[in-house]
C-alpha cells in the first residue's frame, strides 16, 4: 500500500480495566470509500477518537500521509486533514450557513475581526467545490437535516479536510437523502478526498464501501473488500455467529376462536379509511408501509391517542371506545413508541422507577402510599425475567445500552399485562445481535398468549418475526398477506412499493 | 429581505410601542415631548446598560443575576473612596468602579467556567458574597447628597446641549445618553464584527460543538462575565449621579427584574443564541415607558409590578413556543 492515506499501526486503549481497543491496524487509501462496521461496543467509537487525536491509545502508531504520530493530538489530526463528522453535526443552529462554514477558520488562524465578505466566500467555494447549492445566508435551523449534513461535509472541506469520518450519518434522514448523500461522498472520491463511513445498516455498507473493516469486541476481525462479502458473511464475522431466522408458525385452528381485537372500517379523515381487520391471542401481525401510509396514526388510534372519526373497536368481541391512553391501558393495550428516548423512557430516572411507572397505581401500600419493597421487587423481577443488564434496578436509565433502554421499556408495558402490545419499530438504531435478541423476546410474548401488532420499515423483520401482514398505503389497507412463508423479500417490498403481487399470494 | 422584517420580533415590538405611545397620548396630550423624553433617557440609560450586558451573557448560553449587586457594591465602594481620598475625580471613580466590577466579573467566570458549575447557582451565590461582604467590610452608611462628592453631581447635572421651554427654563439631553451609545457602540462592534463576539453567538447556539471546535470557551466566558461587571460598574457611576445617593443596604431588585423583563421582551431567548441589540434596546424603551406612563392611563403604580411579570412570563412563553414550533418544522423537513 503505497498511496496509503492513513494507517493505523496495532493500536491499544484500555479504560480503566477494559480493553475497549486491543491491536487494531486499519488503512485507508487516498480517495478510498472505507466503511467501519461492528456492534454497540465493539470499540468503533473508541477506534474514531484515536484517528481523530481525541483520545491518546496505550501503545501504537497512526501514520498519516507518511508522518508518524506516537501521541496524535487532536490539533494534529485536525492539521493533517483528518476531520471526524458526529452524528449530532456539531453545527450552530442560530447562525447562518456561511457562518457555520466558515467560523472555524477565523477562529484557527486567531484573527481578532471576521470579515464577512470573507465569509461568504469560503462557505461559497466549498459548496461549489461538491456542487450543492445551500441558500448562505439562511439559518441552519431552517434546514432540514440531509441539507445540515451537506453544510458539516462542505464545513469539513473547506478545512482542507483529506479524510472525512462520517459517523452514522445516515440514521436520521430519509432513503432519498441518503441516494443524495452518497453522490456527494462520490464526488468527494473525485477530489482524492477518503471517506470513513461507519453505519449499522448493512446494505448501506454494500452500496458504498470500497473496503469493510470489521470489527469485534475491541479485536480487528478483518478487512473486506466488499466484493468478497455477502450480507450473511458479514452478519457472521461482525457477530462471530449465525443468526438463523425461523417463520413464526401460528395454528390456523385458533383464528376459529374471538379475535382479542377487532377493527370494524375505521376512519379518520387524512390518516386513514375504512380498516378492517382482526387480532388472536398469540399472533404476531406486521403491519407495514412507507412513511405517510397511516400505519403510526392506525397504531395511536388504537391506543387511544388518535379517535378515529367512525368505525368500532371490539376487543374480546365487545365494542369499546378508547378515549386516551389510560382508557387502552385498563382495556390491556400497549404501545411501544418508535422513540424510545423522548416517548418511552424517563431518562434520568432509575430503570426500577421507569418499570413500576405503568402499574404504580396496584403498588400501593398503607394509606395508599408507594410501597418501596413492592416496587424494588416488581422491578427486579422484571430485569431478571427480560435479562436486562445492569447492576441493579437503583441505576439510572440513561446509563444502559440502547438495547438494554428498549428492554426496560418492553418491561413496563409487559408489567401492565397487556393482552394486545403494539410496538412500534421495536429495533432502530439496535445492532444485529441485540435486534436478534428483541426478536426472540417478542417471540416468547406471543407464545405467552400476547397479541403482538409489529410495525416496521424493514421488509427481512416483518418475514421473519411474523406470521400475517397487513400492507398499508395511502391509508388504505392495500393488503394482506396471511402467510409470511408464502412470500419472499422482494415480492413484500414490490406490494409495499405499490405493485401487485405475482398469482401466487394474490389471497 | 422585506417579507423577513415581519417575521422579526423587533417589528411587533416597534409596532406595540408605537400603539402604546399614541394610547398615552390620547389620553394626556402632555405625553409626547421632547422634555419627557430626554427625561426617559436621563433615567433610563443605566437600566438600558445593565440590559446590554444581561443580554450579551443570555446569548452565549448564560445568564447573569449578580449585576444589580455588583453595580451597588462597586459604586457604594468608589463613593467612599473618593471621599476618603479627596480627589474629586470622575474618571477615578469610575477606574475604581469599573476595577470591581471586572474583579467580580471576573470571580463569577472562574467559577463557571473551571467548575462548571450552572451560571444561574453561580451568579445567585455571588449576588449574595459581594452584597454580604460590602455589608460586613465596608459599612452600611448611606451617603446623601450634601456629603456626595461634587463630581457625581456634576455628572449627574451635564447636558449635551440645553433646551428652553416657555417659561423660560432650560431642560436638556443627559450626558448619559453618550455613555449609552458607547456601550451600544462597543458591543455592536464586538457582536458583529469580532470572532470573540461570533464565537459567543456559536456558544448559545451549540455549546458542545464550540467546545469540539476548539474555541477557548474559557476565555469567551471570561471575557462575557467581566464585561457583564464592567457594564454594571458603569451603571452604578450613572445611578449614584442620577439620585444623589448611595445606600450600601440598597439592592437594585426592580431593576433586576426590569432588565430581564426588557431583555426578553427585546426577543433574546433565555435557552441562548438568539436576539438582538435592536431589540434589547427595543425592550428597554417599552418597559421605561410602562414604568413612568402608566399613572397618565390612570392606572396605579402598582401596575407595573403585575405588568413587569406578565411580559417575563409572556416573552418567556413565546421563545418556547417558537422553538416547539421550529422543531415540528425541522421534523417535517426530515419527513420531507
Amino acid at each position: 500500500m503505497t498511496d496509503a492515506f492513513l494507517e493505523v499501526r496495532s493500536i491499544s486503549k484500555a479504560y480503566e480495566g477494559v480493553q475497549a481497543l486491543k491491536d487494531v491496524s486499519i488503512t485507508i487509501g487516498r480517495g478510498e470509500i472505507h466503511c467501519l462496521v461492528g456492534e454497540n461496543g465493539s470499540g468503533k467509537s473508541t477506534l474514531i477518537k484515536c484517528i481523530g487525536g481525541v483520545v491518546t491509545p496505550d501503545s501504537g502508531q497512526v501514520v498519516i500521509g507518511g508522518r508518524v504520530f506516537e501521541r496524535l493530538q487532536a490539533i494534529d489530526a485536525i492539521r493533517e486533514g483528518i476531520q471526524v463528522i458526529y452524528q449530532d453535526l456539531s453545527l450552530y443552529p442560530n447562525i447562518t450557513v456561511a457562518e457555520n462554514i466558515s467560523l472555524n477558520q477565523f477562529v484557527e488562524r486567531r484573527a481578532s475581526f471576521i470579515n464577512w465578505k470573507e465569509v461568504r466566500a469560503i462557505a461559497a467555494q466549498g459548496l461549489a467545490e461538491i456542487g450543492e447549492d445551500i441558500p448562505l445566508d439562511e439559518n441552519v435551523q431552517n434546514l432540514s437535516v440531509a441539507k445540515r449534513q451537506i453544510v458539516a461535509i462542505t464545513r469539513c472541506l473547506t478545512h482542507g479536510a483529506k479524510l472525512i469520518i462520517m459517523d452514522e450519518a445516515t440514521s436520521a434522514i430519509t432513503r432519498d437523502d441518503v441516494n443524495h448523500l452518497f453522490t456527494v461522498i462520490a464526488r468527494l472520491k473525485q477530489k482524492g478526498i477518503s471517506t470513513l463511513f461507519i453505519s449499522h445498516k448493512l446494505s448501506e455498507v454494500f452500496e458504498i464501501a470500497e473496503m469493510v473493516t470489521i470489527i469485534r469486541d475491541g479485536r480487528k476481525v478483518g478487512d473486506y473488500p466488499t466484493a468478497e462479502l455477502d450480507d450473511q458473511k458479514l452478519t457472521f464475522l461482525m457477530t462471530g455467529r449465525n443468526v438463523q431466522y425461523t417463520p413464526y408458525q401460528f395454528p390456523a385452528e385458533k383464528r376459529k376462536e374471538t379475535p382479542v381485537l377487532e377493527a370494524r372500517s375505521l376512519s379518520r379523515r387524512g390518516h386513514f379509511q375504512n380498516l378492517s381487520f382482526s387480532l388472536w391471542p398469540g399472533e404476531i401481525l406486521g403491519l407495514t408501509g412507507l412513511i405517510g401510509s397511516g400505519r403510526t396514526e392506525l397504531a395511536l388510534s388504537l391506543f387511544g391517542l388518535n379517535r378515529p372519526d367512525s368505525g368500532q373497536i371490539l376487543l374480546n368481541g365487545k365494542s369499546v371506545r378508547i378515549r386516551s391512553p389510560r382508557d387502552a391501558v385498563r382495556f390491556g393495550i400497549g404501545y411501544l413508541p418508535e422513540d424510545r428516548l423522548t416517548q418511552g423512557l424517563f431518562i434520568g430516572q432509575s430503570i426500577g422507577d421507569n418499570i413500576v411507572i405503568t402499574i404504580v397505581r396496584k403498588l400501593l401500600g398503607f394509606l395508599r402510599l408507594l410501597d418501596p419493597a413492592r416496587m424494588k421487587k416488581t422491578g427486579e423481577e422484571w430485569i431478571a425475567d427480560l435479562k436486562i443488564k445492569a447492576p441493579s434496578a437503583r441505576v439510572p436509565a440513561w446509563s444502559l445500552s440502547g438495547c438494554n433502554q428498549q428492554r426496560v421499556v418492553l418491561a413496563k408495558w409487559l408489567a401492565t399485562d397487556p393482552k394486545v402490545f403494539i410496538l412500534d419499530g421495536p429495533t432502530i438504531g439496535v445492532d444485529i445481535a441485540s435486534k436478534s435478541n428483541i426478536h426472540e423476546i417478542i417471540r416468547s410474548l406471543a407464545e405467552r398468549g400476547i397479541a403482538i401488532i409489529l410495525i416496521s420499515d424493514e421488509i427481512p423483520e416483518i418475514l421473519h418475526s411474523c406470521n400475517r401482514v397487513l400492507v398499508m398505503g395511502e391509508g388504505q389497507l392495500k393488503k394482506e398477506i396471511p402467510d409470511t412463508a408464502d412470500v419472499d423479500e422482494a415480492e413484500l417490498l414490490a406490494v409495499v412499493g405499490g405493485k401487485l403481487l405475482s398469482g401466487a399470494v394474490r389471497a | 429581505m422585506n417579507t423577513r422584517i415581519f417575521r422579526r420580533n423587533e417589528f411587533y415590538l416597534l409596532a406595540v410601542i408605537v400603539v402604546f405611545c399614541l394610547g398615552i397620548t390620547i389620553v394626556s396630550p402632555a405625553f409626547l415631548t421632547v422634555e419627557n423624553l430626554f427625561d426617559l433617557i436621563r433615567s433610563s440609560s443605566g437600566m438600558a446598560i445593565l440590559a446590554v450586558g444581561f443580554f450579551v451573557v443570555l446569548l452565549s448560553g448564560g445568564t447573569d443575576i449578580s449585576f444589580p449587586a455588583v453595580a451597588i457594591v462597586s459604586q457604594y465602594i468608589a463613593v467612599n473612596a473618593i471621599i476618603a481620598l479627596g480627589i474629586d475625580n470622575l474618571w477615578l471613580a469610575f477606574a475604581i468602579s469599573s476595577a470591581i466590577g471586572i474583579a467580580f466579573g471576573a470571580v463569577n467566570a472562574f467559577f463557571i467556567s473551571f467548575f462548571k458549575i450552572p451560571t444561574l447557582i453561580v451568579t445567585l451565590a455571588t449576588m449574595n458574597i459581594f452584597h454580604g461582604l460590602l455589608l460586613e467590610f465596608v459599612g452600611t452608611k448611606a451617603i446623601n447628597a450634601g456629603q456626595l462628592p461634587n463630581c457625581f453631581k456634576t455628572f449627574g447635572l451635564t447636558d449635551l446641549f440645553t433646551l428652553a421651554r416657555a417659561d423660560g427654563s432650560t431642560y436638556g439631553l443627559s450626558v448619559f445618553f453618550v455613555v449609552l451609545v458607547l456601550v451600544l457602540l462597543v458591543t455592536w462592534v464586538i457582536l458583529r464584527h469580532t470572532v470573540l463576539g461570533r464565537v459567543i453567538y456559536a456558544m448559545g447556539g451549540n455549546m458542545e460543538a464550540a467546545k469540539r471546535s476548539g474555541f477557548n470557551i474559557k476565555r469567551a466566558q471570561f471575557f462575557i462575565y467581566c464585561y457583564v461587571g464592567f457594564l454594571a460598574s458603569v451603571m452604578g457611576i450613572i445611578h449614584v449621579s442620577l439620585i444623589r445617593y448611595s445606600n450600601a443596604t440598597y439592592i437594585i431588585d426592580s431593576e433586576l427584574l426590569h432588565v430581564i423583563a426588557a431583555v426578553v421582551l427585546g426577543g433574546a431567548s433565555i435557552l441562548g443564541g438568539a436576539g438582538t441589540l435592536t431589540g434589547t434596546i427595543l425592550g428597554v424603551i417599552m418597559i421605561s415607558i410602562l414604568e413612568k406612563n402608566l399613572v397618565l392611563l390612570g392606572l396605579s403604580s402598582y401596575w407595573q409590578q403585575f405588568f413587569v411579570g406578565l411580559i417575563i412570563v409572556l416573552g418567556v412563553s413565546v421563545t418556547h413556543i417558537q422553538k416547539r414550533i421550529q422543531n415540528r418544522r425541522s421534523l417535517a423537513l426530515v419527513r420531507e
